[in-house]
């Protein structure tokens, strides 16, 4: 074995660099995986950072590249009349992105001023770029993809969500406030008190004072005074609600963003047991308002029924809320730090407590060994198991993601936040520096390489795992690894194309912590026992002197270079393909037992069919829908009226159904007519009238509908006449 | 309102006769058909068990305006022609209200008409009862716009001139129509379907309700009092059906699904037969109350500060 592949396979299998005389030279600044080369200068690609947290309505967080692109479509003339002034915008833009990037702070205006002023143009470039800044209609503070992303975006994210819970809840709270002092204004108004004289005097405009005698007035009006008004229970209970609705110290009042961001403070905690504590000190109090407001409801209806509702209000308790009536107050914001001890306990407690907790976890790094410098990685243990973990607890929203999508996931986050029960956020942002990538690059590479792949699960969707859970967002979630293709030019200047796949080596390659377990090799010794480590991880050669894997890179000078991977890096890239594994099939990819079944069915299937093609018969052709029927020529339904017993002549009755109840009858002659429920007309009792009256009845129901039979009395006078009278009606 | 306290409100859930929707003691004539009404009425919101508290009737002037007085509900006896627009304004500052019109014939389609144009393009949530006996009622027989041409009247002795003016296809053409129906005060089952129908229907339903006056037009619904044969009841799965006890006597009948206003603009031309039933219906119509986010409550310094400058502008001050 030649001496340079023999430190080589050394390397690999030991991760140390042998002493041999071939040491490998120190890893070349700036390395970065060969793929991410056309990235390497951020700021002028226009992508989603920095992005606003917008203040105020409309979408809560926008990328700059938006807000601009929006501004320009009211700001720049159509077509190329607005070109220049377009590429100037961008121009602008850039600087903020670049100023951002350095670490700028600020909004979006004050950037977009301090940018213009910097560019140091003439009056009429300033009047141009003031024309698109008053066109951005958003502005709040800009955030930069770095490792304070998570906590700023998803505490503003939070913000937003509490100030509109806030909102909704004043509105229904000092509605009913207004309310319940409308009920206690109108029975005063209408009390003895309010018609004394002075008090009657106060109710008018000054004005017209003058003219009235409010003494005459009062003796007027005081007889109409209300005889005992509200009943004792009835004003204490109003009162009661009135001071606990007025006191309530869980929504600010409307219109005071001061407050709100005040009150908001006393909700967001950094541990877990703080806040559960905060959360059950404030039970009574919800319990409280809760009643109040259902009491409130229904006095302000009239639909308090003290020997109904006075024992469930007394029986209620803060044990028996449910989760939307706990949604109804603010949610406890707590911000934990997947490298602190007891960190997956305390996501236990928070997720178990059945309290309206949000919890952002923030991973800074995946991959930990289990003593430094010694043994295996446990990969991922610290981030995104927690969040696979979090799912066991059926009812908690989970929702990971990299820091460089959370934009992407700015809908996810806010139905989190909305979610009626406990939520979990697991972001990755790298620490600041630990990477030889840009944060958003470092970010986005977690995700692309499945170090840290993006899913949700949403109990609110459905209730299997397949509504719930989603792997969006991720690069072509079917395959292992993403492919993308790379075009160099190589030694001879010819274009070459190759298909790389960007694996989690590839990823932990920029991570100046892990560098040790990565080694250059220099052009001269690309010899044949170097396999990609795409190739090796799908089948690891018995021997690593038949392959030892590799990833291709670019150093500062974007000169391409292969990198040998040491063992135990490849193993935890192994490790890290399982998991994603499992996110694939809980995602409905690759699923095993589901693949069998559809393989099953399917050859069912397609036995049948070739059944039922050889029994297949012309089909009868449905005969074409006849034109309307005509409105005047409709046919009378015959066929209902064969059945129909004909009533008999001979005895008196009423059509009841065709009575349209005009009183008539029932007016004349009540003891003979009476009306029905539905206010219809029927013969009560036909001896306690005469047939006269029956006939007259007959006679006056404009309707025609009251027929008078034969007459039951023989001795009463005029029944010829009366029989006459009576024949139109049979 | 929080689904606890609804659960609380069923709770206390009343059941209500025809008699506690009884108010004064009708004065129309003897068989006037607005009786009919009133009955079907009162059914209506016994059936629908509608709280007293939470009805009101609004009306202009005429006959049939004076209903709202034999309800026990909420009413509010208007001026002529204006049911409409106080009924709007009740609706957006009370959305919680059921609200019923009750207008006449010249009430709505003659002083009235140009409010009645725009509340079928508000398309607000109410139920409108066109009580229409083609004749001005309580001033005692003047032509309406709806009187047929001929009919002689205290103001045509000779016999208007005028085709008469059809409630339904005019309300039919209208932008943002969303429910219009059909009835007669002599079928009072089919009536209350209907009117049932128009109250469950969420925006503007427009019934008119053919209506007898025995007192002044004796004559002008006969024919079709006396012969079922020349109602044509209108049937559908998404309409009313016919009750077989009904069917019995009114055989005449036409399938109409109520989603077709082609259809419903034809079937509303016909006036021999008369056809009852729902001729149109779109429940996708936004309400115009939805759309203003009606039903604010303002504090009482509010109202006051409203109320005093409106009535400053009419001040006549004391010299
Ligand atoms: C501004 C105004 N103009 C005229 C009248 C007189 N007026 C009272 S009722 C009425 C017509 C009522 O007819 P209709 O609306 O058909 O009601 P009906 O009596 O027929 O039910 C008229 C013109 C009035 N009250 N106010
Ligand atoms: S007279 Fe005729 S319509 Fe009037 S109540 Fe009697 S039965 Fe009914
Ligand atoms: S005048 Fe006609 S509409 Fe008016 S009450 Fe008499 S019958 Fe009825
Ligand atoms: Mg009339």
């Amino acid at each position: 074995m030649d001496s340079r592949l023999r430190s080589q396979v050394v390397f690999h299998l030991t991760g140390r660099q042998p002493d041999d005389g071939g040491a490998e030279q120190p890893l070349p600044a700036g390395l970065r995986p060969a793929l991410l080369a056309p990235y390497r200068k951020l700021e002028s690609i226009r992508h989603d950072f920095p992005v606003v947290l917008a203040a105020g309505p409309g979408e809560y967080v926008v990328s700059l590249a938006a807000a601009v692109d929006g501004a320009l479509r009211t700001a720049a003339p159509q077509g190329l009349q607005g070109e220049a002034m377009r590429k100037r915008a961008l121009h602008i833009e850039r600087l903020i992105r670049e100023a951002v990037a350095k670490g700028a702070q600020g909004t979006l205006l004050q950037a977009w001023d301090t940018a213009v002023a910097g560019a140091g143009t003439d009056d009429a470039w300033r009047r141009e770029m003031t024309a698109v800044r008053n066109a951005l209609a958003v502005d709040g503070e800009l955030a930069g993809c770095d490792s304070r992303l998570p906590s700023r975006f998803l505490r503003h994210a939070w913000a937003v969500v509490q100030g509109d819970k806030a909102r909704a809840a004043r509105l229904r709270i000092d509605a009913l406030v207004l309310r319940l002092e409308g009920i206690l204004r109108a029975d005063y108004a209408r009390s003895a008190v309010a018609f004394q004289v002075a008090n009657l005097q106060q109710t008018f405009g000054g004005s017209h004072q003058a003219l009235f005698n409010f003494a005459t007035m009062s003796r007027l009006l005081s007889p109409a005074a209300s005889q005992g008004g509200l009943d004792t229970p009835r004003r204490a209970r109003i009162e009661w609600a009135l001071r606990t609705l007025r006191e309530q110290a869980f929504f600010p009042p409307p219109g005071d963003p001061g407050a709100q961001e005040a009150n908001n403070g006393g909700f967001a905690f950094d541990n877990v047991s703080a806040a559960l504590e905060s959360c059950r000190h404030r039970l009574p109090d919800m319990l409280s308002l809760l009643k109040a407001l259902s009491l409130a409801e229904l006095e302000v209806e009239g639909q308090f029924v003290e020997q109904l509702h006075a024992p469930i209000f007394d029986g209620m308790q803060s044990q028996d809320f449910t989760a939307a009536e706990l949604q109804f107050f603010p949610d406890y914001l707590v911000t934990l730090d997947s490298d602190a001890p007891g960190v997956q306990a305390d996501l236990g407690n928070a997720l178990s407590s059945g309290m309206p907790v949000k919890v952002l976890l923030e991973v800074r790094d995946l991959l930990e060994e289990a003593a430094p410098g010694q043994g295996r990685f446990s990969f991922g243990m610290r981030g995104s198991q927690l969040a696979s973990m979090a799912m066991t607890f059926g009812d908690a929203f989970v929702l990971q993601s990299a820091a460089s999508n959370l934009l992407h996931m700015r809908d996810g986050i806010q139905r989190g936040l909305r979610h009626a029960g406990p939520t979990l956020f697991s972001v990755y942002a790298p620490a600041d520096g630990e990477s030889t990538l840009p944060g958003y690059l470092a970010a986005a590479s977690a995700m692309q390489s499945r170090a840290f792949p993006a899913f949700s699960y949403d109990p609110g969707r459905g209730s299997d795992s397949a509504t719930r859970f989603s792997l969006e967002n991720n690069p072509q979630p079917d395959v292992d690894w993403p492919l993308e293709f790379l075009t160099y030019a190589d030694q001879d200047l010819q274009a070459v194309t190759e298909e790389l796949a960007f694996t989690f080596v590839d990823f932990l390659l920029a991570d100046r912590r892990h560098n040790r377990h990565f080694a250059v090799i220099p052009r001269a010794h690309w010899g044949e026992g170097l396999i990609s480590a795409r190739q090796w991880l799908e089948s690891p050669p018995a021997d690593a002197a038949t392959g030892l894997p590799y990833v291709l890179a670019v150093d500062d000078a974007d000169l391409l270079c292969r990198v040998v991977v040491d063992e135990r890096m490849m193993r935890a890239a192994q490790r890290c393909r399982e998991t994603w594994h499992r996110l694939q099939e809980l995602g409905g990819i690759h699923d095993s037992r589901t693949e069998a079944l559809l393989a099953r069915e399917k050859a069912a299937w397609e036995q049948g069919r070739a059944v039922d093609t050889a029994a297949l018969a012309p089909a009868a052709i449905p005969a074409a829908p006849g034109d309307q029927p005509s409105i005047a020529a409709a046919v009378p339904d015959t066929a209902a009226a064969e059945d129909e017993a004909a009533p008999n002549p001979d005895v008196a009755y009423i059509e009841t159904l065709r009575c349209s109840s005009c009183n008539e009858c029932t007016l004349a002659s009540p003891k003979m007519f009476a009306y029905d429920q539905n206010k219809q007309a029927y013969i009560t009792d036909l001896k306690a009238g005469s047939y006269r009256q029956l006939v007259e009845a007959a006679e006056s129901c404009q309707v025609s509908v009251i027929h008078p039979g034969k007459p039951w009395n023989s001795d009463e006078p005029g029944l010829d006449e009366l029989i006459e009278r009576a024949r139109p009606f049979q | 309102m929080s689904a606890a306290t609804l659960c609380l409100h069923h709770f206390a859930e009343e059941n209500y006769a025809l008699e506690d929707y009884q108010g004064g003691v009708p004065r129309w004539c003897k068989g006037c058909g607005d009786n009919a009404i009133l009955a079907a009425m009162q059914r209506l919101c016994r059936d629908e068990a509608l709280r007293p508290e939470k009805t009101v009737f609004v009306s202009g002037i005429g006959c049939s305006s004076r209903l709202p007085h034999y309800m026990r509900t909420y009413g509010f006896h208007g001026i002529h022609g204006r049911a409409l627009p106080i009924a709007e304004g009740i609706k957006l500052a009370r959305p919680d209200l059921h609200v019923f019109v009750n207008t006449g014939d010249g009430d709505c389609c003659s002083i009235g008409a140009a409010h009645w144009i725009h509340a079928i393009r508000y398309n607000m949530n109410m139920t409108v009862l066109l009580h229409d006996n083609h004749i001005y009622g309580l001033t005692k027989k003047q032509a309406s716009p709806t009187s047929p041409i001929g009919t002689r009247s205290n103001t045509t002795p000779r016999g208007s001139y005028l085709d008469a003016l059809s409630p339904l296809t005019v309300t039919l053409g209208v932008q943002n129509v969303s429910f219009v129906a059909q009835a007669v005060d002599w079928i009072p089952e089919s009536l209350f379907q209907i009117l049932t129908a128009a109250y469950r229907h969420r925006g503007f339903s427009f019934v008119r309700i053919l209506q007898r006056c025995p007192e002044f037009v004796g004559n002008m619904f006969e024919p079709w009092v006396h012969d079922p044969q020349r109602m044509l009841m209108l049937t559908h799965a998404d309409g009313i059906r016919v009750s077989p006890a009904l069917q019995k006597i009114y055989r005449n009948q036409l399938p109409h699904d109520p989603a077709d206003i082609n259809r419903a603009r034809e079937i509303a031309s016909s006036e021999d037969p008369i056809p009852v039933g729902i001729l149109y219906r779109n429940p996708e119509v936004p309400c115009y109350e939805d759309l203003r986010g009606a039903g604010k409550l303002r504090t009482a310094d509010q109202v006051r500060g409203t109320l005093d400058a409106e009535l400053d502008k009419f001040t006549v001050w004391p010299q």
